[in-house]
């Protein structure tokens, strides 16, 4: 802490939230809110006169409560930086902090919270997590039996710069308790609350306990664990040696803590498994190892940062194997508790990582980036014709697109990202996506439904998240049917109605739409867009009579591979469920219409002669499948 | 630009390499047969299959073939873009092709892997994928990437120990960093703590 600290390079900003991060790797331009601390850290020198006269007391979360603060205060002595804060929601305005204070003159009631800008070439998140509140779990008696508490409050009962300067005492009498129980995965590997496991709480609860019997080597303490992990260097070792010193560990969930109201000793009741039998054992203390959780904040965070969260909320990496510390984001970084539960070597360990994925960044005068940007036909804008249109600036989250009346838009490049909005938005097919073409669309769809369309399932799936939705089907196993037929695009955005009417004309049995949940966009509006467009498309296949299930539109994230497969498997299901002859006739009934509405599509620039290629592709497949057996 | 994008006129010479991933793709579909497929389609002047084509032979296969037989586009049929592209744009780069050129088939997550119950559906849409793949790398364009310069500055958002530790391994390669935390003092979880396994000295 005091190395970051006194650190040169590294400016150090407290009680500071990040509010928006804009652009793009190597030039994002982050919003920061700095909160008034009403006390000026040019002027302070954390003497802490002002708290001593402070009349007001708050609890103080470093204590978990367990211990008051003032209204002027510091979190804990060893606070970095040492510069106090006055909470002026507490704060009743008598200003005797400002007469302690006296003629250092650092309280100052006139701040206000300050909004800057930095220019930032990477980004390295370490959140961090947060911890279960076992309260819900009525078994256990948390806040209604006093001595029973949690891992984090015994930390600070023990640490002798805590509330109770180190003494570990029962929170009913104050004495010291001899007979200590540590329940394991409160919360955690639990169906009801946090199905995954918390990593770091088995060596937690035994290094805790190891702490306990130190101080009183005549404590009797036992660990109720279901199953002991120590799966790191020397965590065997160190279990071993918890054995060796008398700790005992009873394999079983507890299913019942009781009270003896007089006492306030507890029970716990718990099928002990080396034993085969229900057994009951009576506590002064019992210790809850809670599961550690995402931050409160981090949903927002998430939306802030433009990142995906796996299940269970963590921050979502962008390959678990081979990118474990990168965003889905060129250049942001993930570190420590915030990507998934770990201890604190682990933590470290990842803190350095990100920084080094970061230093390639920061290192280069230049960094590159994909070059599958938008870009403007001229002569066929209508706006270089003299006509007001304007619709490419409009749907662009990015404001990448110069337009003025008269003269031809044009896309700025090095503020265009590429979801291909303006794309599929502009209605005079004037604008078209490097890479993402709609000619090599087209050819794309047409290939996939050259052979029996109506047994197919067209899936478009954006680049970010649906698509990584569908890797993550794959990589977990989950079957789902083999009539999907993928086509990646990087956005919904980019999803043009025309690709969905070329489809249906080609008599495809079903179509997906599917890009990201809305705060999970990569390009901050465009799923916005791309989800406008999919209603659109509902409403004008409701209203031509089509089955419904056979235009499926859902929001997949890159996190969500039991989903993907799914939607498809009820897709298949809807499919199977319209009697062949009527799919026939619905097929045929639709495809005059949507041929009506593709009659602009030869117009667009490569699409004739991509359909023209495409069609001695079709018959090739088609010839090979007559040939077949 | 839009003559850029109608000039396409070059003869296509299209090789199609179809991995096996181990067992991983051959093990739910023959891989031949995706070949002989493939063979067929219009463009394609090679197809052939092999066991890893992102290891070194299955690279040096590529990029051999792309000079022997004068290739101009690839397609790749193997796993998720997200696992090998870079490696497959970096070898066509190598043998001297626009990276911008090669295109993958994802028949492992999104085909075998998720279709290993219904082992004709997914030899079915092998074939289809890999074929939408060379209809696409027909009408792709030379690209190349945009260099975007680089603020040499970094963020560290949260003051815990995974970020202190960011912090100064950036700070130390002399960069400096902006380390934000919302709480008024930087330490995180870790700072709340007695003694800290396995070491069992003081957290701070």
């Amino acid at each position: 802490m005091v190395d970051a600290a006194r650190q040169p390079l590294i400016e150090v900003k407290t009680y500071t939230e990040v509010e928006k991060v804009e652009g793009f790797v190597g030039n994002f331009k982050v919003t920061l809110r700095e909160k008034a601390k009403y006390v000026r850290a040019d002027r302070c020198n954390g003497c802490g006169d002002c708290a001593k006269v402070c009349p007001i007391e708050v609890p103080n979360y470093f204590e978990m409560n367990l211990a008051p603060r003032k209204a002027a205060y510091i979190p804990m002595s060893q606070s970095v930086p040492l510069i106090y804060n006055i909470d002026m929601d507490a704060c009743i305005h008598c200003y005797k902090c400002v007469e302690a204070c006296g003629p250092l003159e650092a309280i100052d009631f006139s701040m206000q919270d300050k909004i800057v800008e930095e220019e930032i070439g990477a980004i390295v998140v370490a959140t961090g997590f947060s911890h279960f509140d076992p309260s819900p779990m009525e078994e256990y008696g948390y806040n209604r039996y006093p001595n029973v508490i949690t891992a984090m409050e015994m930390e600070r009962l023990n640490n002798s710069a805590g509330p109770t300067a180190g003494s570990l005492i029962r929170p009913s009498d104050g004495k010291k308790p001899q007979r200590l129980a540590f329940i394991n995965c409160v919360g955690s590997r639990d169906k009801r609350f946090v199905e995954s496991c918390s990593n770091f709480c088995c060596m937690y609860s035994i290094k805790n306990a190891v702490l306990a019997k130190q101080m009183n080597p005549s404590a009797d303490i036992s660990i109720y664990y279901i199953d002991i992990r120590t799966p790191s260097k020397g965590y065997e070792e160190f279990y071993d040696r918890a054995r060796s010193m008398g700790i005992h560990f009873i394999q079983g969930r507890p299913a019942m803590i009781t009270e003896d109201p007089e006492s306030r000793n507890l029970f716990i009741h718990t099928e002990d498994i080396a034993l085969g039998k229900v057994v009951e054992h009576e506590y002064d203390l019992v210790i809850l190892n809670q599961a550690a959780i995402p931050q409160p904040d981090q949903n927002h965070m998430s939306s802030v940062l433009n990142v995906a969260q796996s299940p269970g909320g963590w921050y979502m990496e962008y390959h678990p194997k081979l990118r474990p510390m990168d965003s889905p984001t060129d250049g942001i970084f993930f570190a420590g508790a915030c990507q998934g539960p770990k201890d604190i070597p682990a933590s470290v360990a990842q803190g350095s990582a990100a920084a080094a994925r970061a230093s390639r960044i920061l290192h280069s005068k230049s960094w590159q980036i994909e070059p599958t940007i938008a870009n403007v036909w001229s002569d066929r804008c209508v706006s270089a014709q003299g006509k007001v249109c304007g619709i490419c600036e409009r749907s662009c989250p990015y404001g990448a697109i110069d337009y003025t009346q008269g003269k031809a838009a044009e896309v700025i490049t090095a503020k265009c990202h590429g979801c291909g909005a303006c794309v599929a938005e502009c209605p005079h097919d004037a604008i078209t996506q490097l890479h993402y073409t709609d000619a090599q669309i087209l050819a794309q769809i047409r290939t996939l439904l050259a052979n029996k369309p109506e047994e197919k399932i067209l899936a478009l799936r954006c680049h970010w998240c649906s698509y990584g939705g569908a890797d993550l089907a794959g990589t977990s196993h989950f079957e789902y049917t083999a009539n999907e037929r993928g086509i990646k695009v990087m956005c919904s955005a980019r999803m043009d109605a025309d690709f969905i009417y070329e489809a249906y004309r080609l008599g495809a049995g079903a179509v997906l739409f599917s890009g990201c949940h809305p705060q999970d966009c990569h390009y901050i509006t465009g799923q916005v867009i791309g989800a406008k467009r999919a209603k659109r498309l509902e409403t004008i296949f409701e209203r031509l009579n089509m089955t419904p299930g056979r235009f499926r539109v859902e929001w997949i994230s890159a996190a969500e591979g039991d989903k993907y497969a799914r939607v498809l498997n009820e897709t298949q299901a809807a499919l199977d469920a319209i009697p062949p002859a009527d799919l026939h006739a619905e097929i045929e009934r639709l495809r005059p219409d949507m041929a009506k509405r593709l009659t602009r599509l030869p117009n667009i620039p490569g699409v004739q002669r991509a359909m023209d290629h495409t069609e001695v592709m079709v018959n090739t497949i088609l010839s090979r499948e007559k040939a077949a057996p | 630009m839009s003559d850029a994008l109608n000039k396409n006129e070059e003869e296509l010479r299209i090789g199609v390499y179809i991995c096996h991933c181990g067992s991983n793709i051959a093990g739910v579909i023959p891989p031949k047969e995706v070949v002989n497929f493939a063979a067929e389609l219009p463009g394609v002047v090679r197809a052939t299959d092999t066991l890893y084509a992102c290891a070194d032979s299955g690279q040096r296969l590529i990029k051999e073939d792309i000079k022997k037989y004068n290739l101009n586009r690839v397609v790749v049929s193997a796993c998720s873009v997200r696992m090998h592209e870079p490696t497959f744009r970096a070898a066509v780069a190598e043998a001297g092709m626009n990276p911008f050129l090669m295109e993958m088939a994802n028949i492992r997550e999104q085909c075998t892997w998720a279709h290993g119950h219904d082992r004709e559906g997914a030899l079915a849409k092998a074939k289809d994928l890999t074929a939408s793949a060379v209809s696409k790398v027909s009408f792709l364009q030379p690209l190349d990437m945009i260099n975007v310069p680089v603020s040499k500055k970094a963020m560290v958002i949260g003051g815990g120990v995974a970020g202190i530790s960011a912090a100064l391994d950036l700070a130390e390669q002399n960069i400096p960093v902006v380390l934000v935390e919302k709480e008024p003092t930087i330490g995180g979880v870790m700072a709340q703590l007695n003694k800290t396994f396995p070491t069992m000295d003081c957290s701070i």
